[in-house]
């Protein structure tokens, strides 16, 4: 090693950073930045992308500061139990300090991808006037935006690539938004609107689009007829993913058959979404494309079953279905022997509450797991689950990634056997051994958790709900899972001693959330003061403005949220959220 | 771990949050083994009355009554308070309970957690009758233990519980308007705000207007639906069951839209009939409702005006050309047609 230059003084800054370059994942780049101080500028001053997987774990500024050439960054706020309703509406997720920073300290950002934040219209106009470059923004379920901002957005960003509002909602004041994408702007490859209510001008939308001729996505809202559907097919026939506005009309033989050739003239497409409401008579009018797609999401079409697997039963060379449960078991029979090319499935309750039982059980998800081999991830929502049903599933998709099973009625066993669900997911854990996610449900002892603890050396995210039968459960899996970053609970009976018998391992993991389980006050104080650097967040929504102070330690804590972070104490607590 | 509430065999166990329940919430409990679980087999033992709140809250005697109505109705109270369909639901739980319950659960260690917590997100308060349960905060409810058999009967009790199935409520709502024969009363009733934590519920016809009925007394849901104004591009958004009345409705809306344009009458008194109703305004209150048309406001009962609507917009007379005022218009109202 030559004397006083270290590594990095062998060769000129430019030759590594283009060794550096070919380090795609962060862990990488993470892991260069701590060979040598050298080595540490170096990358610092190349990192293009980062990914901020909770926006309070560095204070902006400083992730400003550190990396100064970034082009595209990724930010996450809220727990994801907040797409539930279980976080406080007020907890927090700000964009504004980002962005702010952003405008001072990355003037030549291309990209931003926020989820689960507030994000502003001042946000938004900030935006729009300080990236020169700014191409691509994607909010997904962000709330607090406007369409006046959208407005902003569309009018300056002169070179915008992507705008993609999955999910968000938007308050929607300034009906002719759309308009103010200039007459030059041609540069979109991706609209997404479809959380929009409003109607949208669509004769201004229909003009946009034909002069987008790069456009490759686009996801209409509800309030676009089919009939209009139809025009805006025409002018972008080289549509890759279109999710189409609502899908019901009367029918109408030369509708029908004007949306069939729309249709049949898209060669591309791969993935389509929507079709709101779909009514069964227009459903066949897909089927051209039925071939080519990739990706299917039928969650907002509660069809009958019958019609479903139709449909589905033409798209071989399907990778991913969403779909709700009105499929059926006969429905995912027909998926399990038609697209053997499956990865994703995801099954959705269409009536949670309902009375009239949809006839989607176990035998459902064994299908799919036996008859499709290359799947990956699940997410399943039903009624009624066997242990059997599990070991199939384990021995039949051992290459599961991701396994989400959500049965609807909290503590619900076996109906065969009535015993717990321990075995099976158990022996899901023991046989998939890339599991990085797992939701588990029904009724559960602190048996699975030995195993989850034990075996799931993949496991990255793990959510818990109603299960578990003391604190040892907790303890299983905070000792065990070497991997885990996420850990979300609810209504489990868990607390104190295993937390704080696992303080350490809070801070290898991105954040915790627990909540309605018997974590006592007491126990959050002692876990903020032995570790400095995670963030214990108390939640109270009874409490707005209440001294945290003067609470006993045994008083229960209903929502507790830890996360470590080096930014310290966040300094923009709603009254009903205390930072122990 | 849980201090005293292991669960005894054969009859209702209690989980109790840290020191052992307060003597009235035991009392409840058996007032629950003996009204409510009539004709429950021994073994039965999976349904937990409501318990305390936190330790060392306030509010205690408001958790007690709470208690009260938890503990008669078996927890049949909704997240927030919303639309609580009175009788039925632990009608419905002496069903579900009756033989389902298996004996696993008794033999086991400890009791099942029963603390769903039953906390009104934020996301319902700003409007609404959101008082009483709605606005206090967590409640802990009853959650029936799980059902056995696959030919048990639906509704599942999962409802009562927030966030629970955990399917975006956005999406809930969506679903509710699309799903199956869904009638188009309730779409007019549950689509209106996205944002509500409510959980939707596909019901009958029938139930519908019992709904809507209870939900004037009711502390709970909110029903915002969009105001326009001619000649103000912002819109915004009213409770409907913050009102009970045409007059209150009104006189509100006048008072939302007094400052933006002063159209509507200087005063700032509330008057106790408001001018939008009585044709003498320079502007007329009209809604859209379920099946697209624009009538004007006023002319049917309350309770079929919620259910119907879907939007409100404040036009001006001059424009309503095809409307006739109110005091001359037939009982079934009067349509629209040219309104833009």
């Amino acid at each position: 090693m030559p004397a006083g230059g270290g590594w990095a003084a062998m060769f000129p800054d430019e030759v590594w950073e283009h060794v550096f370059s070919f380090l795609a994942a962060d862990g990488d780049r993470n892991a260069v930045s701590l060979v040598c101080r050298g080595w540490y500028h170096i990358e610092r001053r190349s990192r293009r992308r980062i990914f901020v997987g909770n926006c309070y774990a560095i204070a902006p500024t400083v992730a400003v500061r550190r990396f100064p050439n970034v082009r595209v960054v990724s930010i996450k706020g809220k727990p994801h139990f907040a797409d539930f309703n279980l976080v406080p509406s007020d907890w927090g997720g700000h964009a504004d300090a980002w962005v702010a920073a952003m405008a001072e300290g990355w003037p030549l950002l291309e990209e931003l991808h926020l989820k689960r934040m507030v994000v502003t219209d001042e946000c938004l106009e900030l935006l729009a006037r300080s990236f020169k470059n700014f191409r691509v923004l994607a909010l997904s379920f962000c709330e607090g935006v406007s369409t006046a901002g959208l407005a902003a957005i569309a009018a300056n960003c002169r070179n915008l690539r992507e705008l993609d509002l999955q999910e968000t909602v938007v308050e929607e004041n300034c009906v002719h938004w759309l308009s103010h994408f200039p007459e030059s702007s041609t540069s979109l490859v991706n609209l997404s609107i479809a959380s929009l209510e409003e109607d949208v001008n669509i004769a201004v939308l229909e003009h946009l689009v034909s002069r987008c001729t790069n456009l490759k996505t686009l996801k209409l809202n509800y309030a676009v007829p089919l009939d209009r559907l139809v025009n805006l097919l025409c002018r972008a026939p080289q549509l890759a993913n279109l999710g189409t506005g609502r899908f019901t009309a009367e029918y109408r033989p030369e509708l029908f058959s004007k949306l069939e050739s729309a249709f049949a003239s898209c060669k591309s497409m791969k993935s389509l979404s929507g079709i709101c409401e779909a009514v069964p008579e227009y459903l066949p009018a897909i089927y051209p494309i039925c071939d080519g797609l990739t990706s299917l999401n039928l969650c907002d079409a509660p069809v009958n079953g019958a019609s479903l697997t139709k449909l589905v039963s033409r798209c071989k060379n399907l990778q991913r279905l969403w779909v709700m449960d009105v499929i059926e078991d006969d429905g995912l029979a027909a998926v399990a022997s038609s697209c053997k090319l499956l990865q994703e499935l995801r099954v959705f309750p269409c009536d949670p509450y309902g009375a009239d039982p949809v006839s989607l059980t176990e035998h459902g998800l064994v299908t799919v797991s036996t008859g499709c081999p290359m799947l990956q991830s699940v997410l399943y929502f039903c009624r009624q689950m066997t242990n059997d049903a599990l070991f199939a599933v384990a021995r039949s998709s051992p290459n599961l990634t991701c396994f989400r099973l959500c049965i609807i009625d909290p503590h619900t066993p076996d109906y065969v056997t009535l015993e717990p669900l321990d075995a099976g997911f158990s022996a899901i854990v023991e046989s998939c051994k890339d599991l990085r996610r797992l939701s588990v449900s029904g009724l559960l002892t602190n048996n699975v958790f030995r195993s989850i603890g034990a075996s799931a050396d993949c496991l990255e995210m793990l959510s818990i709900a109603f299960a578990g039968d003391s604190d040892a459960g907790l303890h299983y899996i905070l000792s065990g899972c070497k991997s885990l970053r996420k850990l979300e609970i609810r209504d489990c009976p868990f607390g104190d001693k295993a937390l704080l018998a696992n303080a350490a391992k809070l801070e290898t993991m991105r954040s915790l959330w627990m909540s309605s389980c018997f974590v006592s006050l007491g126990a959050c104080r002692l876990l903020a003061q032995k570790m400095p650097l995670l963030n214990v967040e108390v939640m109270d929504e009874k409490k707005r403005g209440g001294s945290w102070d003067s609470q006993p330690d045994d008083c229960l804590v209903e929502k507790l949220y830890v996360y470590r972070t080096v930014a310290g104490q966040r300094s923009d607590t709603p009254p009903c959220v205390w930072t122990v | 771990m849980m201090a005293g509430g292991g669960s005894s065999s054969g009859s209702l166990s209690t989980v109790s949050k840290g020191p052992p329940l307060p003597p009235e919430a035991e009392e409840l409990e058996e007032d629950a083994v003996e009204i409510d679980y009539v004709g429950l087999s021994e073994e039965s033992s999976s349904c937990y009355p409501g318990g305390k709140g936190d330790d060392g809250e306030t509010e205690e005697k408001e958790e007690e009554d709470e208690e009260l109505e938890l503990g008669l109705s078996l927890g049949a109270k909704k997240a927030g308070g919303g639309a609580s369909r009175g009788g039925a639901p632990w009608r419905e739980y002496c069903r579900i309970l009756t033989a389902e319950d298996f004996p696993s659960l008794v033999s086991r260690a400890s009791p099942l957690s029963s603390s769903s917590s039953v906390s009104s997100s934020s996301a319902m308060l700003g409007g609404g009758g959101g008082g009483g349960g709605g606005g206090a905060g967590a409640r802990k409810v009853a959650v029936s233990g799980a059902r056995g058999a696959v030919g048990s009967t639906n509704p599942p009790p999962s409802q009562m519980v927030v966030g629970w199935p955990p399917i975006r409520a956005y999406r809930m709502n969506s679903l509710v308007n699309q799903s199956k024969d869904n009638t188009s009363s309730n779409a007019g009733v549950i689509t209106a705000h996205k944002k509500t934590n409510e959980s939707s519920n596909n019901h009958p016809k029938e139930v519908i207007a019992r709904e809507l009925e209870k939900k004037r007394g009711l502390a709970g849901k909110s029903l915002f639906v969009k105001v326009n104004m001619d000649g103000d591009p912002i819109g915004r958004k009213i409770d409907l069951n913050a009102h009970s009345s045409y007059e209150t409705l009104a006189v509100a809306l006048e008072a939302m839209f007094h400052k933006s344009t002063g159209g509507l009458g200087a005063s700032r008194h509330v008057s106790r009939t408001s001018k939008l109703l009585d044709g003498s305004s320079k502007f007329t209150l009209t809604y859209e409702d379920k099946d697209g048309d624009w009538m004007l406001v006023g002319d049917v009962p309350w309770g079929m005006f919620l259910s119907t609507v879907k939007r409100l917009r404040i036009m001006r007379t001059s424009d309503s050309s095809g409307l006739e005022p109110r005091l001359h218009s037939s009982k079934s109202g009067d349509r629209l047609r040219n309104v833009a």
